[in-house]
Order: C-alpha cells, then sequence, then structure tokens
C-alpha cells in the first residue's frame, strides 16, 4: 500500500514539473495569462472539492468569497481609501476576511440541509454581486477598482505573467496539499461519513454541524487567496468576474476534471479555461457542444477525469495482480 | 408613495410574481415526481418565448393555430429533456449528477436559442391591441396598465388552476404522486414510472413554456430571459421548498418585493430579493406553507 502512494505521489510531481518546464517555453504572454486564470480557478475549485466531493454538499458560494478576497486587496493596495498596506500583509489579510466571512455565513448557512444550503449560498451570490457591482464606495460600482498594485514578495515585485504563473503554481500546489491533507485527516473522515449516511455519522460522534462549517471555511479560504491573487496579477477588477455564472462554471470544471480527484480537479480547470481560447473559430457552437459534453460526461462518467483515470487503474493493478499470480 | 405610483408597481409586482409562480410550479412538480432541482428552468421558458414568438412573427400563424402547435412542441421537448436529462441518469450513484446534468442542458439551450434564432433581441407582437393596433391600456387611479398585465395574471391563474388540477385530482396525477413518493411500490401496482416522468416533464415544459409566451410581450426575447428563474428559486424557497400553494405565495412575494425596492433602492432590488430570501431560510426554513414530503433533491 506503502508503495503505491510513492508512485501516483512521484508521477504527481512529475506531471507539475513538465508542466512547470512547459510553460516556462510558451512565448505567447495571453497563452500564459490563460494558463493563470485556471490554476486560479483550479485553487477556488478546490474549495468545492472539500465542500462537494468529501461533504456532498453543492455549493454556489465560490465566487462570492473569491470576490471579497479580491474587494479586500484592492482596497487596501489601490490607495483609493487613502493608504496602502505591505502587499504580503494585504494578502493574509484579505484570505483571513475571506474566511472570516464564511465562517459567518456558514454557521448561518449549514443550519440548513442539502438544497436550501445550495439556494441559501446561491442567494448569498446574487446578493454580493449586486453589492459589487453598485456599492460605489466600498466595491468601486460599475467602474471596479484599477490601480491595484502587484504583489512583493520578499522585496521582489511580481510583474509580468510568466512570473505569476510561479505564484499560482505554488498556490495550487499548496492548497492541493492542504486538499490531500484534509482527505487524509478527521476533518475528511468524518465529512465523507456525513457524505455516505448522516445518521451513521452521528451515532459514530461527529459534529455534523461544525464538520460542515469548517469545510465552509477552508472553501471560503481557498477562493479568498484565490480572488487576492487575482486581484493583485491583473491589477483591475470589476463585479463581473463574481457573477453566478461564474459559479456554475467552477462546479461543471471540478465535476469534469472529478471532484473527489486533486489532480483531476486542476486538469479540469485547465481544460474549462482554455477550450473557450482554443476554439475561438466555433465560437457560440462551442458552448452548445459543451453543454451536451457536460451531460454525456454525467451519464457516462460522473466522476470525472480523475475518476476515470483511478478506475482504470484500479483495473490495471487487479490485472497486473492476477497476471502475477498466474506466474507464479 | 402616491396612490398612482403604488397601483403600477404593485400591477407590476404581482404579474411578475404570476411568472415566477409558475416557473416555480415547475420546478417543484419536478422535485416531488423525480426528485430533480432543474436548473435549465429558466432556459426552458426562455425557448417558450423563442419558439411562440418565431410561430407568431416568422410563420406569422393565427392565434388558434399557433398555441395548439406551440404546446405540442412545449410537449415533444418536454420529452426529449427528460430523456437527456433524467432517464439515463436515474440510477446515477452520484446524487449531484442529474443536477449538473440540467446546468449543461441549460447551455444546451441557451447556446442552442441563439445558434437557431440568432444573438438579436425579438419583439413579441403584443397580444392585447386596441383598435388602432397599438398596446391596449386602461387607467387605474391615474396610471396607464397595459392589458397584458393583467392577461398575464388571469392566464397565469389559470394555468396553475388547470395544473394543480391535473396533479392533485385527476387519475393520471394520482399516479404522478405514487411515482413520486413510493417509485418501487407504485411500479408493482403496475404503474409504469417512464410514463409519470415522462407525463410530468411534459406537464411541466409546457406550463413554462407558455410562461415565456406570456412574459414575452412585456420584455424583448433574449437569452437572457432565463435569468429569471434565479428569483422563482427564491419564491420557492421563500413558500416552502415543495408545496405548489407555499412557492406562489413566496413568488408572488418575490416580485412585490423586487417591484417596490425599485422606488428606493434600485440597482440593488437583486440585493433586496436574495435578503429577503436568506432571511426566510434562517428564520424560518420551512417556510411559509410547511411541506408534508421532505426535500428529496
Amino acid at each position: 500500500m506503502k508503495q503505491k502512494f510513492g508512485i501516483s505521489r512521484v508521477l504527481a510531481i512529475l506531471a507539475v514539473a513538465l508542466f512547470a518546464a512547459g510553460v516556462s517555453l510558451i512565448q505567447s504572454n495571453y497563452t500564459v495569462l490563460v494558463i493563470n486564470t485556471s490554476l486560479m480557478y483550479a485553487i477556488v475549485a478546490y474549495g468545492l472539492s472539500v465542500m462537494l466531493g468529501m461533504g456532498g454538499q453543492l455549493v454556489f458560494s465560490g465566487t462570492a468569497f473569491m470576490g471579497i478576497g479580491a474587494y479586500i486587496t484592492a482596497n487596501l493596495c489601490s490607495g483609493r481609501l487613502g493608504f496602502s498596506t505591505a502587499t504580503p500583509v494585504a494578502l493574509l489579510i484579505s484570505v483571513a476576511g475571506a474566511g472570516l466571512v464564511a465562517f459567518l455565513t456558514g454557521m448561518l448557512f449549514l443550519r440548513l440541509k442539502s438544497s436550501f444550503c445550495t439556494f441559501a449560498t446561491l442567494g448569498f451570490v446574487q446578493v454580493l454581486y449586486s453589492l459589487f457591482q453598485n456599492h460605489e464606495p466600498a466595491f468601486g460600482g460599475t467602474k471596479g477598482i484599477p490601480n491595484i498594485s502587484t504583489l512583493k514578495l520578499f522585496g521582489h515585485p511580481v510583474t509580468g505573467y510568466k512570473q505569476w504563473f510561479y505564484v499560482f503554481l505554488f498556490a495550487v500546489v499548496l492548497v492541493a496539499l492542504v486538499v490531500e491533507g484534509i482527505r487524509r485527516s478527521r476533518l475528511g473522515r468524518s465529512l465523507a461519513s456525513i457524505r455516505d449516511n448522516e445518521i451513521a455519522a452521528q451515532v459514530m460522534g461527529v459534529n455534523i454541524y461544525w464538520t460542515r462549517v469548517i469545510a465552509f471555511v477552508v472553501a471560503g479560504l481557498f477562493a479568498g487567496l484565490a480572488g487576492s491573487l487575482l486581484a493583485f496579477q491583473n491589477g483591475f477588477i470589476s463585479a463581473d468576474l463574481f457573477t453566478f455564472k461564474k459559479s456554475s462554471t467552477l462546479v461543471i470544471m471540478s465535476m469534469l476534471g472529478g471532484i473527489n480527484s486533486t489532480l483531476g480537479i486542476a486538469v479540469g480547470a485547465l481544460i474549462v479555461t482554455f477550450l473557450p481560447e482554443v476554439m475561438r473559430g466555433l465560437d457560440n457552437y462551442l458552448m452548445f457542444l459543451y453543454g451536451f459534453v457536460v451531460i454525456f460526461m454525467m451519464i457516462f462518467m460522473p466522476m470525472g477525469i480523475g475518476g476515470l483515470v483511478s478506475d482504470y487503474a484500479r483495473k490495471l493493478r487487479r490485472r497486473r495482480r492476477l497476471g502475477g499470480g498466474k506466474n507464479a | 408613495m402616491t396612490i398612482r405610483l403604488f397601483a403600477s408597481l404593485f400591477v407590476n409586482g404581482v404579474t411578475m410574481g404570476m411568472i415566477y409562480a409558475m416557473i416555480a410550479m415547475g420546478l417543484i412538480l419536478l422535485i416531488k415526481a423525480v426528485g430533480v432541482l432543474n436548473f435549465a428552468q429558466g432556459d426552458l421558458l426562455m425557448i417558450g418565448a423563442y419558439i411562440t414568438c418565431a410561430f407568431a412573427t416568422d410563420l406569422s400563424m393565427p392565434l388558434y393555430a399557433m398555441l395548439p402547435t406551440a404546446f405540442v412542441s412545449f410537449a415533444l421537448l418536454g420529452v426529449a429533456f427528460m430523456l437527456g436529462t433524467y432517464w439515463p441518469l436515474r440510477k446515477a450513484s452520484y446524487p449531484v449528477a442529474p443536477i449538473i446534468a440540467t446546468m449543461g442542458a441549460s447551455l444546451v439551450l441557451s447556446e442552442g436559442a441563439v445558434i437557431l434564432f440568432g444573438s438579436w433581441p425579438r419583439t413579441m407582437p403584443n397580444l392585447v391591441k386596441n383598435a388602432a393596433g397599438k398596446v391596449a391600456t386602461f387607467n387605474l387611479f391615474g396610471t396607464k396598465i397595459q392589458y397584458q398585465y393583467i392577461l398575464i395574471i388571469l392566464a397565469a391563474c389559470l394555468a396553475m388552476y388547470l395544473v394543480y388540477m391535473l396533479f392533485e385530482r385527476s387519475y393520471v396525477g394520482r399516479m404522478m404522486q405514487a411515482a413520486a413518493q413510493d417509485k418501487p411500490a407504485a411500479e408493482l401496482i403496475g404503474i409504469s414510472t417512464l410514463f409519470t416522468t415522462g407525463a410530468t416533464y411534459m406537464l411541466v415544459v409546457v406550463l413554462i413554456g407558455f410562461a415565456g409566451y406570456m412574459v414575452a410581450p412585456i420584455y424583448t426575447v433574449t437569452p437572457s430571459l432565463s435569468s429569471l428563474q434565479l428569483r422563482a428559486f427564491a419564491g420557492t424557497v421563500i413558500g416552502g421548498f415543495g408545496s405548489i400553494k407555499g412557492a406562489i405565495l413566496g413568488c408572488l412575494l418575490v416580485g412585490l418585493t423586487e417591484a417596490f425596492a425599485t422606488v428606493s433602492f434600485s440597482s440593488y432590488k437583486d440585493a433586496v430579493v436574495f435578503t429577503v430570501l436568506i432571511l426566510f431560510l434562517l428564520l424560518r426554513p420551512q417556510g411559509i406553507v410547511k411541506s408534508r414530503i421532505g426535500d428529496k433533491a
């Protein structure tokens, strides 16, 4: 068992390294920007993986917390309030702020069960979007917030999309490791037990309410981090980045990648963000076909690409074991 | 607030509330009968508006030919929708899978409408015209109100009453309810679940398509009509998930809140509507009317 984890870990590290090397060779700035965007979405999607994949609760709040993170960063680092904070401090404040809001709203929303909770988060996204778009003093209104200074890490400002790529990659790997940690921790197992059988979980002594709140806060922290990094990279944010539509895209990309597969989610985010760029010529037909792909995927592989790969790997392993038995 | 303004806002609120109520009723029928949360509800309404608009303007069909043709095409669309998003997934191991499938269907429908009908907005000719062929209006406390609004309210009441009677009183409706409450038991006494699910989907799409036809003259027909569904969701939850009467009340509340919110905070009207939703969820999660059957989606 231990050795198998070793193999998949080595494979994952290899994949990340290959990916980084591949991207560093790309000349086009725009392509790198698209990759950065997809990595940013992957961070938010990991939050959904904790909520939906482990906990079985569909939430749409991803973009709302992204927005909170992004707007805190924007307010602290664009000087529009009359002061500017040091950028790493602003990053921490943004993540913590998103986490705090997630904690407060989570305490309210997660008292509700399944669909009710889904609708509450949907309403939350709508309320925040409407605030982002209209409240001039705090969120810049329809004009958004420009002139956000870039992140300074250890006195070195991050400039250019390529440098940002490494920052995003680091963040994604960090978040992915956290998710893997959670999956194997008490929290992850509690969440899975709630997903599979709530009553049994309760009997085993799992505190359903607090476990779900903690998972929600984790998702909020991830989304806040993604939003803050987005604000730093773009230097400008506006409300249309944080719509309900973006939230449902997030759900689709995590389902495509495989809601319970850490590597799969990053792949799903890459595919969903890249497809519209690659197939620009198809235009309307692209989203049309994409809708069909989503339906077919739900029919034939509801656990996504990650689920498909792990199924195949399991089959392969079993065949090898059987084959080995015959030889011996 | 003058009585003039009040009257106009009130009529507007009730009208939109009735439209939301039709969407919500379809949503609840699907949740009760098949246990699926449908995120393509608004897109089905949008398609309904496009289909009737195309029949009425492009093919210039008269009303008596247009309505039956439209209803038949809605019913066929309903069957296609069921075969695409529900039937293959009814035994899915992952309960969220059918919900995500409806999100995919929402994309298919909205983009399909753009491909088929073009992305420019269309206008639906007014249903109620005066002698000069213009929009017919009447005076209510000094404000001009289109007859279309009154038509929507009446037609929505009638449509929802018919669907309600069909679902609650008729034999077919009893079969659908039986299948909804306990599938294996219903199958055992000889009710075909394929038939009842198909009938439910047909009924729902006909109802929503009709709502699209009704709302088309007061909006322009664009793919963004589908955004009406979010407010219908809010009304559904406020009313108590699963109760049709509650959902109608909830949707009227949402429509009125939205209409009156435009006076003092016009740009925040969405925020007001959804804050009401969240308040309701927290203070009275069982909704205005508590349903007897629990949440299955």
